[in-house]
């Protein structure tokens, strides 16, 4: 089987001692950082980014891919705990997790949870490991149209997930893109948008923009609306083995969130939010006692937990075979690939296969880290709540502060960050929410230069779009999408989807 | 002229604003044409699109309802940019202790009632850490005192 040998490689290339010990860190830190209230997946990948950029790369993804199961991981900690979701994916894990908690079975949640996300983590990594290689000989067929047309179809797949209001997200995702064309054009080699800053010749860059817009942004919110202290659900130990019943009623969950979870992770625009909203209908629907959801529902945390686990590890496949980010996150993890100097994309899988199969076996370790850690120490990770956010917030930003300046010394990334800090403040004031933004930043040079190409191609005709199978294809499927945005009946599910944040 | 949702009536003149920005800013770019792709082909299509979504959202702010602007609060974000400005200003000539000490200082002064006893050790430690860690552990690049 050659897809044990490739593992083999894999295993091979994470298993040395530097490779755990970052992965070890990473998981460490993104828990940490996950814990915090307020703090999803997006600010805590930007603000634990610049200390990365020193290592070599498979130890850098390997300890940012660790950041993102943490963070991820710390999130559903604190839904459960103090009924406040750290990101967008654990909002339902809240639901029940929380009323499960009230009644005692704060443990047995939290177990739970682990478990199912360990189990769909494991599978997450078969998944990638099984498809990855024929993906990325699919996507040896695709050319600059279908590039195009994919990186379309994952905007609109954005919007369509996006917070609020749709035209405001649309708007973000063209301002994001319109950023990522700031520098020299490659083509003509003539800097545009520049503003005659030499600072900006390179384009904007990537770190100053996500601190500013997530990190700093962030705080200032919380400095604003201090968000309401909440009561805390105590925990020990010995509680946190799940009765039979318990147990019964959460794996069949479990595997149904677990197959949810891969499939949706590997759309355009997939993720953790949508898997785990996805699984939580499913188990609502299917179930045979409807009453007991939004009491502590079982299957209400194994299901939505296992998804979004599994659809965070899918996701990775369209940023490893085709080189493109399906949704924010991604974006960021391309955003520090492109920075260690590696192009994602199908070549890393032939060039580097360290690299691609290494990470792949330390998305598997990682998870086996979160259990065997993380579980024990729930009760330092809940102490972490009590540290007073006054001291917490000039440590953050102090950390912002150093990690963009150890990565440039150039003092211009300093305004960079203010500039952005303060845009992300007027947008916050707005009502407009950025994160579609960082995903139009990254693909607005690629969507540029497919463009382009793919016209060069068809000498100016717009129609090779349709004539090839692949883009005509995706682009049918974009059409769709924004059919489904425009009717009514829909507009109104994913509107309450929204509310129940 | 009633202006029903003040926050998306915002948002539409700053969607305007950033696209007429971008037009204006790119109007001496090439665009040639769609064979061959100018330096400003897909910038100014992306700009005039942002205009008009501007245009929609301020439009619809005047006919449907929304939430209002929330009141800014100067004193938050004016001492978290201070903070920054600071740490970016001292770094290089006075080196990480002090820039950090001086970016916690400001930054805690984003609160009311500050505790300038328990701030100011508080800064000290906090400096002392990172340092040991970014500098000494990570080996970054970064003056820890002035003259280095």
């Amino acid at each position: 089987m050659e897809v044990f040998d490739h593992l083999a490689t894999g295993f091979m290339a994470a298993g040395t001692l530097q490779n755990l010990f970052f992965c070890l860190i990473g998981t460490v830190l993104g828990t940490l950082i996950g814990v915090l209230p307020g703090i999803g997946p997006i600010p805590a990948l930007a603000i634990l980014l610049p200390i990365t950029f020193g290592l070599d790369p498979l130890s850098s993804l390997i300890m940012l891919a660790g950041i993102y199961y943490g963070a991820q991981y710390g999130g559903s900690t604190t839904s459960i705990l103090v009924n406040m979701p750290g990101e967008a994916s654990s909002v339902v894990t809240c639901i029940e997790g929380h009323q499960m908690a009230r009644k005692g079975r704060a443990g047995a949640a939290l177990a739970i949870a682990a478990l199912g996300s360990f189990f769909a983590g494991c599978v997450g990594t078969v998944f990638i490991a099984a498809f990855g290689p024929p993906l990325a000989s699919i996507a040896q067929q695709f050319n600059s149209p279908d590039y195009f047309a994919l990186m379309l179809l994952g905007l609109v797949m954005a919007i369509v997930l996006a917070h609020g209001s749709v035209l405001k997200a649309v708007a973000m995702v063209l301002i994001g893109l319109l950023l990522g064309l700031v520098g020299t054009d490659t083509n003509t080699g003539l800097t545009r948008y520049t503003f005659g800053l030499s600072g900006l010749w390179e384009g904007i860059d990537f770190l100053p923009l996500v601190l500013g817009l997530f990190g700093i942004v962030e705080i200032i919110r919380n400095l604003e609306n201090p968000p309401p202290p909440r009561e805390t659900i105590s925990t020990r130990m010995r509680d946190l083995w799940p009765n039979k019943q318990e147990i019964k009623e959460s794996i069949p969950a479990a595997l149904r969130g677990t197959m949810l979870g891969s499939i949706l992770g590997i759309l355009p625009g997939g993720g953790a939010v949508l898997a785990s909203f996805a699984s939580y209908t499913l188990e609502k629907k299917i179930t045979k006692t409807p009453r007991k959801f939004g009491h502590g529902a079982v299957e209400g945390v194994a299901g939505p937990e296992s998804a979004n686990n599994a659809a965070a590890q899918t996701s990775f496949i369209p940023l490893l075979t085709l080189g493109i980010p399906s949704n924010p996150i991604m974006a960021i993890m391309m955003g520090a690939m492109i920075i260690q100097g590696i192009q994602p994309g199908a070549a890393v899988m032939t060039t580097r296969p360290d690299l691609f199969w290494g990470m792949v076996a330390s998305m598997w370790i990682g998870n086996l880290m979160l259990v065997v850690i993380n579980l024990p120490m729930i009760g330092i990770w809940v102490k972490l709540l009590s540290v007073p956010y006054r001291l917490l917030y000039p440590a953050i930003l102090l950390f912002c502060a150093i990690g963009v300046y150890s990565t440039s010394t150039e003092p211009f990334m300093m305004v960079l960050m203010i500039v952005f800090t303060v845009f992300g403040y007027v947008l916050f004031k707005l009502g407009c929410e950025p994160a579609p933004m960082v995903l139009g930043f990254i693909l607005g040079p690629l969507m540029e230069e497919n463009l382009r190409r793919s016209l060069v191609i068809s000498r100016g005709d717009p129609m090779i779009f349709i004539n090839r199978p692949i883009s005509a294809t995706l682009l049918v499927a974009t059409v769709l999408m924004l059919c489904l945005i425009i009717l009514p009946q829909f507009r109104r599910t994913r509107e309450e989807a929204f509310q129940e944040e | 002229m009633v202006i029903k949702s003040p926050q998306d009536f915002g948002a539409g003149i700053l969607f305007i604003l950033f696209g007429a920005i971008g037009l204006w800013v790119g109007s001496d770019l090439n665009f040639g044409t769609a064979r061959n792709m100018g330096p400003g082909y897909f910038p100014i299509i992306i700009c005039g699109l942002i205009m008009l979504i501007g245009l929609i959202v301020a439009g619809k702010s005047l006919a449907i309802e929304g939430p209002a602007i929330e009141r800014i609060q100067f004193r938050p974000i004016l001492f978290i940019l201070m903070a920054i400005a600071a740490f970016g200003l001292f770094i290089e000539d006075i080196g990480a202790i002090i820039a950090s000490i001086l970016l916690i200082m400001f930054a805690a002064y984003a609160r009311k009632d500050v505790n300038l006893i328990e701030t100011v050790v508080f800064a000290v430690g906090t400096a002392a850490f990172v340092v040991i860690i970014f500098v000494y552990a990570l080996g970054q690049p970064m003056p820890v005192w002035w003259g280095r």
